[in-house]
Order: C-alpha cells, then structure tokens, then sequence
C-alpha cells in the first residue's frame, strides 16, 4: 500500500476509500430502509381499538358508579351499550360523578371503541356531565347482574382504558407498567381471558363486588391464572375475585 | 500540569460522515413508520406515538451493535478504517435516539397518571425477582446512564485530561451499555413481540459483537517476541515496505514500532497518545508517523508531535546485526531524541 492509499482524515481522500466510502453510504441507506421495513413488518397485529380524541360526542343514558362509573347508552351504535367511563388522562371519575349516580345524564366526551367494548373519555372540567332534560328510556336502567357461576380463567390482566384503544398495542410486556399506573390511578381492570381454542373474552374485574384497589398491581400484564365468579351486566361481563386467588403462570 | 489537548477539528470528511449518518436514521425512522402502518392489518393501526417508541429503539440498538464492529472491523481490513475515524459521532448520535427512546416512553407510558413519571418507571412494575416479570425498563435507564457518560466525555478535551488510559477504561463502559440493553430487549419487548425475526435479529447481533471483538483481538495478537540481551529482533530490513512498521510485542511495556523510512530505521512506542491508536499499522506521511486512527503525527526523530502540538511517544534504539533489525527493549523517555539505524551505509 503506498502513501496515496492511506486514509487520513484530515487529508484528501484515497480513491479506493472514496469509492467504498460512497459505496458504504449508499449501502447504508439501502441496508436502513430494508431492516427497517422487516422490522416493523414483523410486528404483530394490535386489534381494532380506536380512540377519536379529537371528537367530543354527547351521550345520553343512564350513568351507575358500581362497580365502576359506567353508562348504559344508545349513542354508540343505536343499540343498548355500556361504556365504561374514565378521564382524558390516566384517571377514574369516581369522585367527579358525585351524586350522579342512577340518574338520567348527557354526558361529553370522546369515545374509545374495541368491537363491542366501549369506553368514554368525558371531558376535562365541570361540564363533562349534566341531568337529562327529559325522561329516557327504562330499557337504559342498569340490569342486576345475572350470575353465570364460579370459573377458572388463564390470561391477563391489563387496563380497560388502554387495551379498548387508548395505546395500541395496550397489553403484554411492554405496557405493563403504564397498565399498573392506569390501574393504579383509577381506570377499571380487566381479565383478558383466551381458552385453548383462542376463544378470547374480556371482563371487568371487581373484588368483593366492588372495585379493586392496588392489590392487583403486582400481577398486571403477566400471565396468570384466576378463580372467581363471572356473571353479566347488560353486555358487560364481571369477574369477581379475591386478589389472593390470581395465580402467575 | 495544563493538558493542552488537540481537536481533532471539523473537516469536510467529517460532514461527509455526519451527513450519512443522519440521512441512515431519517431514512430508518420514515421506512419504519410507513412499513408499519402498510403490514397492520386492515382496521388495526399502532399510535404514532408507540410506532415512535419502536423506531428508536429499535434504531438505538442496532447503531450500538454498528459502534461496536467498527473498531474489529477495521482492525481486519483497513477499509473500515474511515469508519472509525468518526466513530466517536456515531455513538453519540446513538446516545441520542436511545434518548428519544426514552423520553418517548416516560411521556407515554408512565406520564398522565397519579404518580410522578420517573417514580412509575422504576415502582410500576415492583417484579424485581422475577426474570419474565423484570422491570426490563430499569436496565434501559442503566444503558443510558452509560451511553450518557460516555457521549458526554466523547470530546478529546477529556480524553486529554482523563489521559488515554482512563479515557479508554471509562469508554469500555460501553460494552456494560450493550449487555444492559440486550437484557432490556430480550426481556422486555421479546416478551411480546413473539416473532422469531426478533429473537434472531438480537442473536445475530450479539454473536457479530462478541464474534468481531474475538477475531479483532486474534487479528492484531502476535507471539511475545524474545529478547536476548535486552535486544528483540524485529526481522530482515529489506523486508519492512518503506514508510511502513512492523510491530513488535517485548514481554513487558507497550508494543513497539519498527519504521523503515528509505534505508532509515526508526523505533516509537506502538500506542497513540490520543486514543491508543496502533502506531505501527500507520504510515510515514510528510516525514511523519501517522496515526491510521485520527492521523494525530509524531516526528520519526524524537517521537514528537510538530509544532504547534506537543504530544510525546516514547522512542527506542535500534540496531542492524548483519542486515537484521533489533530494538532495544527499554524504551526511551517520551520525546528523546534517538538517531536511526542506517541499512546500508551511506554511499
Ligand atoms: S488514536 Fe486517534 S490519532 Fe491515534
């Protein structure tokens, strides 16, 4: 190799490492496109969840706060739906339905939709709920749960909010942690359930027939294996369980 | 003491390299965005902000994996060496897509709830004994904190004033960052992302790592050479190429130089004051010893580098015992003069 072909950086650049330099480049660019083009092709599917949140929609029902602040509407699809109902961050509105609870309402806010999963994000401030100016329909009562028996269930338990379309992908691994702080901060849990013919169903989850506390974060996103009784609500499926009864896989 | 260090300063190789660099990631994040959205299934769409997430660490990886070959790379065939001249580039633009990486996460995943986002990274998931549950996220925080270190002291002013040595014990840090991160990704996103491609994908990039660092070490080792007297012997003259070195390895102390510059013989320490670049895989530019790392240039003479620079590499004696080339195995104090050894006696 003669000086001339001896790379410096601060000199003129040797022919042969200005070819392969170029070469390098261009390969480079090539090389990025296509690993990046597998990679992302390779991820799995993250299911139908939406979240319109840039429209706020008014609906008008019947709101509950038990288990969970629920609301039993035709302004979803035309049919009788429960919408879950939680803030626009990583919030419950417990405390901000006050003494709502049973009554006719319009409330506002934008919706997160997962097939027949359904959840409201209401509206920030005071405005997110007022009484219904006139009387609805019964029908939109919310039913006594109907019992369907005692059941062991394996899957996962994540955040309702979340997985209906609020982060997609909204399970497994990766958002565990924002799963425990949404759980955490009030957003209703729910039991991911898949049979061996992947057969899936979601429940909300509730302990004693009330809502969960922090007992359940150690064991969000992980795969476990729970015991307690399912019954149905409209086209809401509760679990009820102990926290003592979640078993990891 | 006053370190006075030298910059090795912008040029317009440097943007050249720069300019690749960033149009590589622009061109990985844009590819990445628009292959996801086009493989989803119909009616199925990541947020932009989790697509997002996934770019950049998946980009912040493979640019470590891409950091940490250069250096083998080159050692095997001096193609590479461009590469490594600007390396130090590289791995901080790396530092910051990891950054972004993170900040991504932190806003998205653990902001907007009741707790402090930087206390959910690290309590959200209190799964610290066990492996599959592992708070995978505490060891990407590990990694960054390395990655920062590191990015933050990339510049030669601290390289100069921590000395080469410590410069480059801190900057071995780097290999702690790469098995952090590793462990980051196997055992969070391969937890969920279930696609052999992953798996293989961070197999293949682990083994060139380790492989290339194996093969860099096999390629530049050469048998400790004897010294009889105090003298080893470096080899024929005739068969050192003009403006070139060979190196030799003396049991104890740095690896030596062998020069020849015409029917001159010049022995210098192996080892570059900047980043511990292999002196004798240089060459004899301008009368100079060239680094072939950053070309930093010592006077074959006195083993100074000429004004306006001032670093010093020590110089050896040398001798020719009919036709064959010794050096002496006790180097010279850095910067001594040395007078060569003449080949053939001058006509
Ligand atoms: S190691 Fe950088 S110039 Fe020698």
């Amino acid at each position: 190799m003669s000086k001339k072909d001896f790379f410096i950086g601060w000199a003129e650049m040797p022919d042969a490492d200005r070819r392969f330099f170029l070469k390098a480049g261009a390969g480079l660019l090539i090389g990025a496109a296509g690993v990046a083009g597998f990679v992302a092709a390779s991820q799995r599917p993250v299911g139908r969840g939406t979240w319109d949140l840039a429209t706020f929609k008014a609906f008008t029902g019947i709101v509950t706060a038990s288990p969970y602040p629920m609301l039993r509407t035709r302004d979803i699809d035309g049919q009788v739906r429960t919408a879950l109902l939680v803030c626009q961050t990583k919030c419950g509105v417990d405390l901000r339905l006050q003494n709502m609870a049973g009554k006719a309402v319009v409330i506002n806010g934008s919706l997160i939709q997962r097939v027949d999963h359904a959840s409201i994000a209401v509206a920030d401030g005071p405005e997110w709920i007022r009484e219904a100016d006139a009387p609805v329909d019964p029908a939109l009562a919310f039913p006594t749960p109907e019992p369907l028996g005692e059941i062991t269930l394996a899957g996962e338990i994540l955040d309702s909010k979340c997985w209906f379309g609020a982060m997609r992908p909204g399970e497994g691994k990766v958002h565990k942690a924002c799963a425990s702080l949404c759980i955490r901060s009030g957003i209703p849990p729910a039991f991911f359930a898949r049979d061996a013919r992947d057969n899936a169903a979601l429940l909300v989850m509730t302990e004693n027939g009330g809502r969960f506390g922090e007992s359940l974060l150690a064991h969000v996103a992980d795969p476990v294996e729970v015991t307690g009784a399912v019954s149905r609500a409209g086209n809401v499926l509760l679990l009820d369980v102990s926290a003592d009864s979640v078993r990891r896989v | 003491m006053t370190h006075g260090y030298r910059a090795v300063s912008w040029m317009p190789f440097k943007k050249r390299y720069d300019f690749w660099v960033v149009g590589g990631i622009l061109t990985y994040i844009v590819s990445f965005v628009i292959a996801t959205i086009a493989t989803q299934p119909d009616g199925e769409s990541l947020t932009e902000l989790q697509i997002l997430i996934r770019a950049t660490g998946t980009l912040a990886f493979l640019m470590l994996s891409f950091v940490l070959v250069i250096g083998p790379l080159a050692r095997i065939t001096p193609r590479f060496r461009p590469l490594l001249f600007n390396r130090r580039h590289l791995g901080v633009a790396t530092f910051v897509i990891a950054l972004v990486h993170a900040a991504l996460v932190i806003l998205w995943y653990h902001g907007f709830g009741t707790l402090n986002p930087f206390v959910s990274l690290f309590a959200s998931n209190p799964n610290y004994d066990a492996l599959a549950g592992f708070p995978f996220e505490s060891l990407g925080v590990l990694a960054l904190t390395i990655m920062f270190l590191m990015a933050a002291t990339s510049h030669d002013f601290w390289n100069a004033n921590l000395g080469p040595g410590l410069w480059k014990a801190l900057h071995m840090g780097v290999y702690l960052a790469f098995a952090l991160v590793v462990a980051h990704i196997a055992l969070g996103a391969l937890q969920f992302e279930k696609h052999v491609a992953y798996t293989v994908l961070l197999i293949v990039a682990v083994l060139a790592v380790v492989g290339l660092q194996f093969a860099g070490v096999l390629a530049s080792r050469r048998p400790v050479d004897a010294a009889a007297d105090g003298w080893l012997s470096v080899g024929e003259g005739a068969e050192i190429d003009d403006g070139t070195a060979v190196i030799v390895r003396p049991a104890e102390g740095e690896a030596i130089a062998v020069f020849r510059h015409g029917e001159e013989i010049y022995a210098v320490s192996n080892v570059c004051r900047h980043q511990a670049g292999p002196l004798g895989e240089g060459r004899i530019v301008d009368g100079c010893i060239t680094c072939p790392w950053h070309g930093f240039q010592y006077r074959m003479a006195d083993g100074t580098s000429p004004p306006p620079y001032t670093e010093k590499i020590a110089t050896y004696a040398t001798r020719i015992v009919e036709g064959r080339v010794e050096v002496s195995a006790m180097p010279n104090a850095p910067g001594t003069p040395q007078a060569p050894s003449r080949l053939r006696s001058a006509p």
